[in-house]
């Protein structure tokens, strides 16, 4: 039985975590889980700093709001949601089944999850560029 | 296919386990409420300096938005560490990683108590 130590074909244990080709399907979902999650912590920090022109004063504020509602903003605010609904769901999926309930129907929680994430995001998406 | 090993990851621990997902379910509850009450609710959906004055000031929404700092950090930050845990730190590294994480933890929470206050002051 070759270990992840003693298997000769097996990366090092870093590069591992990018190894997208031997994963089963379930994985996906939590690949997916953790790259929401990095994008989401880095849109909660950027959320949390440019807040602070707040205390500048009514200009920057403003100046800053005129800057958002630009296209280019608006789509990375759909990334945003698009990112925190999949995790969302995605997490509420992993708390019940971590707690052993719906553990036999997991792989259709994650199609719903995918689903739901799909609809949200069209609905979303027409919302953010034509309201 | 690759053989696992189904013991435990080192450096996880069953508590940060229990409050992600503790912290994970208040997330979606306040963040539906932080939505609904910055965006639904005030006329400009709080993308004017007065109404953002006015909206710190109204009472119970410093509370709400502390405790969804709160959690939210918390939930992140354990969050990152649990990914961090894939890629097999050392011990000594993940003791390094640690205090980074709750050093980043309470600077953030600092910060949106300090933002907080200053915003009530300059309504004022």
């Amino acid at each position: 039985m070759a270990t992840a130590q003693t298997d000769p074909h097996a990366r090092s244990n870093f590069w591992k975590w990018f190894d997208a080709f031997r994963r089963a399907p379930g994985m996906w979902a939590y690949a997916l889980n953790r790259l929401s999650a990095i994008g989401l912590t880095v849109y909660l920090f950027m959320h949390l700093i440019v807040l602070r022109t707040l205390t500048e004063g009514p200009q920057a504020y403003d100046d800053f709001v005129a800057l958002v509602k630009s296209p280019v903003f608006v789509f990375g605010e759909l990334v945003v949601v698009i990112g925190g609904v999949y995790h969302g769901l995605n997490g509420l999926r992993v708390a019940l089944t971590a707690f052993g309930i719906g553990v036999p129907y997991q792989k259709h929680m994650f199609y719903a999850v995918l689903i739901i994430t799909a609809v949200v995001s069209l609905v979303f998406g027409i919302h953010m560029f034509t309201a | 296919m690759l053989e696992r090993s189904t013991a435990p990851k080192a450096g996880e621990n069953t508590w940060l386990w229990l409050l992600k997902i503790i912290s994970g379910v208040l997330v979606i509850v306040l963040l539906f409420v932080h939505l609904v009450v910055n965006h639904l609710v005030p006329t400009e959906g709080l993308l004017s300096y007065e109404e953002v004055i006015a909206y710190v000031t109204t009472p119970g929404i410093a509370l709400m938005e502390m405790t969804f700092l709160v959690v939210v950090v918390s939930h992140s930050l354990i969050g990152l560490r649990s990914i961090i845990l894939d890629l097999n730190p050392s011990p000594g590294v993940l003791r390094v990683v640690n205090w980074v994480l709750t050093l980043i933890g309470v600077a953030a929470v600092v910060y949106g108590i300090w933002l907080m206050q200053m915003l009530v002051a300059q309504a004022a």
